[in-house]
């Protein structure tokens, strides 16, 4: 089996200005996730590297850059899962944490729970010794922005007007067959304070199973969740489809049902992909050997040789 | 299509022959409270969440009150609720000293863009809504601070004694609604979220297929998914009886853990399977109610 890493940074309304970025963004997060595998780190740690490398990145909606809630701060939610033994972990709502995929993994490996909120999940990050950060550090200038922009206009967008952003995610299969999927969010802009998304609950935002395939979610986060959008296209690709065909299958249909967008990013057991949105856009990207395919257009597919 | 309310009262193993029978009395006047709603003009949804807060307000049930503590001896509650007819959905987790989770959940479907609020922000939504929180404390019983100290000293994965509440409904035009609320797990981490809270896992419904209700050890539930997994099964041709035993079977074998549910078929076919010792049940349809509590048991009585 051929080594994957395939990432994604959202899916949306993403407008002109913000397309280098995220395209910038997720290359940059493939070859991250990539780099790991080759190294001998685990499809786990190749998930949660690339995941990092976005919530660092101020153009995506995850961690640093995330979209602010009605009271102006920044309430994260992220999802880990291991295909082996469909262990999972994940976070919701925590604030003030630099990388929220890796607080999910610390839940997943250190506790015998798999989903942690509010404070409670704070003060967990606290006793594993996982830094605080000074209230306020996530807050973007963009993010600011887009709030201002969502209380004068009341529509709450994952990706805004001027200030391109979505949730980001990465799904990846090594040498022998295993697989993981991580999301990582901010949420939807102008959120009720407390508002968890479709990024925190497995089945929605976040699956993996060797025995089928690996999918990571973007878009409309409360259509994802009604729609169980992860495991539906599980189970599409458990009935025999291939990752592509259950991907665009299964996006379609709950959008159609929904009359809402997302996006999402899937391998299967064989190691082929899936990459589809019914969004505007959708920024994704991918390192198999030493190419990197990557696109953010409906019907983009880009190659390039990779840097490292 | 004639109408059905089938409620759980939690999957576990209730070795206390006594709670056995409050469990089957609690279930049973659950069941008729759901059926009345939904027979004498109420809608769907107001039936599950009519039958749930009735299990919430016991102290039997391990939700609302009654519920099992957190590590710091405090009660935090999770719920769902689901309309079939658009997939609407809401839900709450973490959230303290709220008497009804599922009317909490149910707002969060009504007055909301979102599915789930978590914590102090769906505390405060309450609040914005005119739920007025009760004192701190207040549904925190003896007979949980007990059960809590007990865990304390064995400090052993404790197959949960108590379980996780729910309702599936089927109204006469075949229109679908399913609701879960629970306390979550004893002795969990402050913060600790479950399956309960999430859609696909604890609960589901869709008018073209059925409605689910599940209960029993939360991190396997969501790990498989269990309710969208029924789901999917009977999309796929399977009776709902056969979805919910070949999933909890599925589930349990894969695993390595328990759990039960509850399933209506869109044809209003009821399903009730459980792989743990025991699951209170029961159901209404017309003036009879069917109930169990055992593997294989299943009594019919008249209204």
């Amino acid at each position: 089996m051929e080594p994957i890493v395939l990432v994604h940074g959202g899916a949306g309304d993403i407008p002109d200005s913000r397309v280098p970025l995220k395209l910038n963004g997720v290359k940059k997060a493939a070859s991250i996730g990539y780099r790991v595998l080759k190294r001998g780190g685990s499809v786990v740690d190749a998930v949660e590297e690339a995941v990092k490398s976005m919530e660092d990145d101020e153009a995506f909606n995850a961690g640093y850059g995330s979209v602010l809630n009605l009271d102006g701060e920044v309430e994260m939610d992220a999802t880990i899962m291991i295909g082996a033994n469909l262990n999972s972990g994940g976070v919701t709502v925590v604030k003030d944490i630099a990388h929220p995929i890796s607080l999910a993994r610390l839940v997943m490996e250190r506790t015998p729970h798999f989903l942690l909120a509010g404070e409670g999940a704070n003060r967990f990050a606290k006793v594993q010794g996982v830094p605080t950060l000074p209230a306020g550090s996530l807050v973007s200038k963009y993010a600011r922005e887009a709030l201002e922009d969502f209380k004068k206009h009341g529509d709450n967008r994952t990706e805004i007007g001027e200030k391109g952003v979505g949730t980001v995610g990465a799904v990846a299969i090594d040498s022998k067959g295993r697989m993981a999927a991580a999301t990582s969010t901010g949420g939807i802009n102008g959120k009720m304070v407390g508002r968890s998304s479709d990024t925190s609950i497995i089945g929605s935002g976040t699956y993996a199973d060797d025995n089928v395939g690996a999918v990571s979610t973007t878009g409309h986060g409360e259509s994802i969740a009604r729609f169980c959008l992860a495991h539906a296209i599980i189970y599409e690709m458990k009935n025999g489809s291939s990752a592509a065909v259950a991907t665009a299958n299964t996006l379609k249909a709950m959008t159609e049902k929904l009359k809402n967008t997302a996006g999402a990013i899937a391998i299967s057991k064989g190691g082929d992909l899936g990459i589809d949105f019914t969004s505007k856009r959708m920024a994704w990207a991918y390192q198999i050997k030493d190419e990197i395919h990557f696109g953010i257009e409906h019907g983009q597919h880009t190659k390039e040789k990779a840097k490292n | 299509m004639e109408p059905v309310i089938l409620v759980h009262g939690g999957a576990g193993a209730i070795s206390d022959d006594a709670k056995a029978q409050e469990l089957l009395a609690g279930v049973k006047g659950a069941a008729k409270t759901g059926y009345k709603v939904l027979t004498s003009g109420g809608g769907v949804v107001d039936a599950v969440e009519a039958a749930v807060r009735s299990m919430e307000d016991e102290e039997i049930f391990n939700a609302g009150l009654g519920s099992v503590l957190n590590l710091e001896g405090e009660v935090e509650m999770d719920a769902s609720i689901m309309v079939g007819s658009d997939l609407s959905a809401g839900a709450v987790t973490v959230v303290k000293d709220i008497k009804n989770p599922i009317s909490l959940a149910r707002l969060v479907m009504d007055k909301t863009d979102h599915v789930l609020l978590a914590a102090e922000g769906a505390k405060k939504f309450a609040q914005l809504h005119k739920v007025v929180p009760l004192q701190p404390g207040a549904l925190v019983t003896d007979a949980s601070k007990k059960a809590l100290a007990k865990w304390r000293e064995k400090q052993v994965e404790a197959s949960a004694e108590l379980g996780t509440v729910g309702a599936v409904g089927i109204d006469s035009d075949g229109g679908l609604a399913a609701a879960t609320s629970t306390g979550g797990r004893q002795g969990k981490l402050a913060g600790r979220s479950s399956d309960t809270c999430m859609i696909g896992s604890g609960t589901y419904a869709d008018d073209n297929i059925g409605a689910v209700s599940t209960t029993g050890h939360g991190e396997t539930i969501a790990k498989f998914c269990l309710a969208h997994s029924i789901i999917k099964a009977m999309e796929r041709g399977q009776s709902a009886e056969e979805a919910t035993q070949n999933c909890v079977e599925l589930m349990t074998k894969r695993l390595n853990n328990t759990a039960g549910a509850i399933t209506l078929s869109n044809r209003g076919e009821v399903g009730v399977a459980f792989s743990t010792n025991r699951m209170s049940w029961a159901y209404q349809k017309g003036d009879h109610l069917y109930f169990g509590i055992d593997k294989n048991e299943r009594h019919i009585e008249k209204v």
